[in-house]
């Protein structure tokens, strides 16, 4: 009996010793005068280096953090939409087996040319697309053989209203992922905006990467034939040509300049995609333009799978080539495998470009025939394998989140204070403080000896609450902590439970040891039934629900978790140590009244 | 060691719980009724937040360093809700961001007043666009074919009735003619509560943002999904852990307990945002675990008392169980008092003061909703066994069920 008492004493002060291991970071950092606390730099400094590195933080009620506008470009989104449209089109007009010359999106328009080989051909074709989506589309005008259509104003205004709110949606998710809490999105009316509020300031840089990142996965097929930019003239300075592998493609140090120039310039069904190049490979011998650099691959138009199409992704090691190598690996839906399947069949030896906004990752070539629908993402340049792996988590996780319906930018980036004046946050904290000490003195003046060995439990159960918060970096709002204390109140109901039951079992002559024994044995289910019942409603609200909601049945989980130990574990252990040392004649029961 | 503790109920008491449920049932399906019906938006609705409704942001800067606390009681003085105030920017630029809740100031009639009187005087440039969103009342969004100078705006619009305070040109999209038309509203109102307070030249507002809700439509429903799924578990948990007789009790209870916390909310008219939401949530998992204390106890009774009827291991088990009850509501209520008596004013006083009633609600649904429940179930199971064990166990059947009815007449 003595044994197992050791071991649980030692467990406990174990598991308190874990608990202030983890609180060390967040120690430093409320020590740091409010100004300062926020200076990665300095907090990495005085953190010791044996200590974790995530601590608690403050929410935007109480310290604010970084606000940025993001404004979505929902006008590329129309013009995607009229892309996909013209090749459903395509497929349709196929289908009805009439005949046309193509039928393509406008370069820089949400609209669809349709061109016949005569008006006739182009009008049977407009019909055709006015009939099928009479909901969308409207003639634009029709000269000769060719016929444009544009998008009805109402849809337009719908869908780009639809883009906007599924970018808030993704955002959100991104940021539900990343395990940042208590952020703010909210939509702005009006504009295309979408408002965000970090709490604190850790890490903008990385959050600005993360929520920018459109995560726009396409893939299309290498144009291995085209030398079209062999005869390409009047190169400025800042552009070169070269050849590779048998192409030629044109390099350039300003992405923009090279976009620009480019356009107009690709054949008919190509584009030319730009790769970076941010370091040469060793055996390099002459680089036509420095690093980092863009450049040209010249690719088929055609979008042949797109990120909507992944329904996971992750990070993998990849040891091809002996090198250890993290690349992101994904899994297509099953409409998705069909058609990479149908893909890598046919073009087996071919190249296929993996374009992540707007840049060429990697360009592999089909080894064989993929018919499982996975595939992998290798990336680009050759960066340090940390910062590899880095950027790999990143994608996975922006990727699996969703990608944004439209490229975003960032509008305009502040920092903004707290949202809670300084007077409310004093009252608020102190008044939680005040409800908790309330419980303290309760306890003790209600169950004597035993209402303190709650207290002592009750302390711990704070330390680990805090602890476990701190060792998932979570943010500490006021409500939130308000939220703490209440769950610590309600924590102490599990020792209220069992000195009652101990109280009845007194009742009945039972001699203390006796009673503690039968009270927290028969208690236990009582107790274990209603916390697995509030874990379950706690596990539940975490799954299903999102942003704040999630962040609340975090807590709430951990809270149960924490008052399981504490009630059970811990008090028994120093009940039965003041229980079995006490002098025999005084184990006697109490009197009843 | 000795066990030294204060009773609150020396004795084990003999208060009758049980035969009264009928009318405490049916007082307690009224309130729940009652504060549904009041939160339907017809008859009178829940005052949303900012968090579920959206509002106006509106960013002002100050001549100097101002008093936070003087802000808020000028704004409160004008009469807006629970605004925020937040520090904007480097310290030295004063600039804040004032958040207020929202207030639809134009109706879609007085748009579209505008939208013909912009169409027939700028009939040469021709209005290519037209936006107006009545939830955020008080704002026009064009779009010209051509550039319109600005003062012509303001005037066309301000000689159809309307007051215009701003309006203003969008540089956002190059190359378009957009316009925005602020009309006269809450940045006005703000406006002059801040200039009262601070003087003309101690205050200046820059700029006005009509924010979407934190929680949109989406959010909202997985939000009301995920609570019936975490209905539906707990069901299930407490069926499998007890009686399935005892599951359906314990979900009404809580569905009980979240109605009357919405009620604070909905009859008070006080806001409901996200911390009030998280009080619902809250009382949620609170109403249970007050719940499955009597129901353990109804459990071990039911074994202890092998005979007896339900109904009375019911009101045995919540006598035996009341001081517990009492004590346990008691202690996590004390955990509010802090918040309750000195956070008065702030944003979480109303999550205390919610959870305060919920805690109370949940006790009382666990004497008078969770177990008539079970007796109820259990009278209709008895029932059925009756009929579908035939004739043969139609009187041990109802040999059982009739110490169950009678208190019933009572």
């Amino acid at each position: 009996m003595t044994g197992t008492w050791w071991w649980k004493t030692v467990f406990i002060f174990g598991i308190v010793g874990y608990a202030l291991y983890y609180l060390v970071p967040s120690w430093v950092y409320f020590k740091l005068p409010a100004d300062q606390r926020n200076d990665q730099a300095l907090l990495d400094s005085l953190i010791p280096r044996w200590a974790p590195k995530k601590h608690l933080n403050l929410g935007l009620d109480l310290q604010g953090g970084i606000e940025l506008v993001m404004g979505v470009d929902a006008d590329k989104a129309m013009r995607d939409k009229a892309a996909r449209r013209s090749d459903d089109l395509k497929r349709l007009a196929t289908d009805k087996k009439l005949p046309f010359v193509d039928i393509k999106p406008v370069t820089g328009e949400a609209q669809v040319e349709v061109v016949g080989h005569s008006p006739e051909e182009a009008t049977a074709i407009g019909a055709m697309a006015l009939e099928q989506y009479n909901d969308s589309f409207r003639k634009l005008s029709q000269s000769g053989s060719s016929l444009k259509l544009a998008f009805q104003e109402a849809w337009v205004e719908k869908q780009r209203d639809d883009t906007v709110e599924q970018a808030v949606k993704s955002l959100r998710n991104r940021v539900d992922k990343w395990g940042v809490s208590e952020t703010e999105i909210k939509r702005l009316r009006g504009s295309n905006g979408i408002q965000i509020q970090l709490p604190g300031f850790k890490d903008p840089e990385r959050a600005k990467k993360l929520l920018g990142g459109t995560a726009q996965l396409e893939l299309k097929m290498v144009d291995e034939d085209d030398k079209s930019l062999a005869s390409v003239k009047d190169l400025p300075p800042e552009i070169h040509a070269s050849t590779e592998g048998g192409q030629p493609y044109v390099c350039s140090t300003d992405r923009k300049l090279l976009e620009t120039f480019l356009e107009g310039k690709a054949p008919a069904n190509d584009e030319y995609g730009l790769e970076k190049v941010e370091k040469l490979p060793p055996d390099t011998k002459v680089a036509p333009c420095s690093v980092p650099y863009y450049k040209t691959l010249t690719l088929h138009s055609k979008i042949e799978l797109t990120g909507d199409e992944m329904t996971d992704a992750r990070v993998q090691i990849d040891s091809q080539g002996g090198m250890q190598r993290p690349v992101v690996g994904f899994t297509l839906d099953r409409e998705g495998a069909q058609k990479m399947a149908d893909l890598s069949g046919g073009n087996i030896g071919k190249r296929m470009a993996i374009i992540l906004d707007g840049i060429i990752e990697s360009a592999p070539s089909f080894q064989g025939k993929i018919p499982d629908g996975s595939g992998q993402i290798t990336l680009g340049g050759l960066k340090n394998p940390q910062e590899v792996y880095q950027d790999a988590s990143d994608l996975a996780l922006v990727l699996k989140a969703g990608a944004l319906p439209a490229p975003v930018r960032i509008l305009e980036e502040r920092t903004v204070g707290a949202s809670l004046g300084p007077e409310l946050i004093h009252k608020g904290t102190w008044g939680a403080l005040i409800g908790l000490f309330l419980v303290w003195i309760f306890m003790v003046l209600y169950y004597r000896v035993s209402g303190l060995v709650a207290d002592v439990a009750l302390g711990i159960n704070g330390l680990l609450l805090l602890a476990a918060m701190a060792m998932f970096g979570s943010t500490l709002t006021l409500p939130g902590i308000a939220g703490t204390v209440l769950t610590l109140g309600m924590a102490v109901d599990a020792n209220v439970l069992i000195n009652e039951r101990i109280r009845e079992e007194l009742r009945l002559g039972k001699t203390a040891r006796g009673a503690v024994d039968a009270g927290y044995d028969k208690v236990f289910w009582t107790i274990v039934d209603g916390h697995v019942t509030a874990f379950v409603a706690g596990a539940i609200l975490y799954y299903t629900g999102t942003g704040p909601v999630k962040g609340f049945a975090v807590t709430l989980m951990i809270g149960l978790a924490a008052s399981m130990f504490t009630s059970i574990v811990v008090t028994r252990t120093i009940i039965d140590l003041l229980v079995r040392t006490g002098r025999p004649a005084r184990y006697a029961a109490p009197a009843t009244t | 060691m000795q066990f030294h503790f204060l009773e609150i109920l020396p004795k084990t008491p003999t208060i009758d719980f049980v035969s009264k449920r009928r009318l405490f049932v049916v007082c307690s399906l009224v309130i729940n009724v009652f504060v549904l019906a009041w939160c339907l938006p017809f008859i009178h609705g829940l005052n949303f937040g900012v968090d579920f409704a959206g509002g106006t942001e509106i960013q002002v800067r100050f001549a100097e360093k101002p008093d936070l606390n003087k802000v808020d009681a000028a704004l409160k003085a004008a009469g807006f809700g629970q605004e925020t105030a937040q520090s904007f920017g480097p310290p030295e630029e004063n600039s804040y961001i004032i958040r207020v809740g929202r207030i639809a100031l134009m109706q879609p009639a007085d748009a579209e007043r505008a939208k013909q009187a912009l169409s027939t005087t700028f009939a040469t440039q021709k209005l290519v666009d037209f936006h107006f969103d009545p939830e955020v009342g008080d704002k026009i969004d064009l779009t010209f074919a051509a550039p319109v100078p600005t003062d012509q705006l303001q005037k066309a619009v301000a000689e159809a009735g309307i007051k215009v305070s701003d309006v203003r040109e969008l540089a956002l999209k190059e190359g378009k003619n957009d316009y925005t038309i602020i009309t006269q509203g809450i940045s006005d109102k703000v406006q002059k509560a801040l200039e009262t307070a601070f003087g003309e030249k101690g205050v200046t507002v820059q700029r006005i943002e009509y924010v979407g809700p934190q929680v949109g439509r989406q959010l909202q429903i997985q939000g009301l999904k995920a609570l019936l799924y975490a209905m539906a578990m707990i069901t299930l948990y407490v069926g499998l852990r007890f009686d399935f007789r005892f599951a359906p009790g314990v979900v009404i209870a809580l569905v009980h307990d979240a109605i009357v916390t919405l009620g604070y909310f909905a009859i008070l008219g006080r806001e409901f945002n996200l911390t009030s939401l998280a009080a619902v949530l809250t009382v949620i998992g609170y109403s249970v675990n007050d719940t499955v204390v009597v129901y353990d106890r109804m459990r071990e009774n039911q074994h202890k008392f092998k005979g007896r009827d339900l109904p009375s291991i019911v009101n045995l088990s919540i006598n035996e169980m009341l001081g517990r009850t009492i004590l346990t509501s008691g202690v996590t209520a004390i955990s509010l008092f802090g918040l309750i008596f000195y956070a008065r004013g702030t944003a979480v006083w109303d999550f205390a003061v919610a959870m305060f009633v919920g805690i109370m609600s949940g006790t009382y649904s666990t004497w008078y909703i969770a177990s008539p429940m079970t007796i109820w179930l259990d009278e209709i199971v008895r029932k059925r066994e009756g009929k579908a064990g035939g004739a043969g166990k139609t009187e041990k059947a109802g040999g059982r069920s009739a110490p169950a009815t009678a208190p019933l007449g009572a």
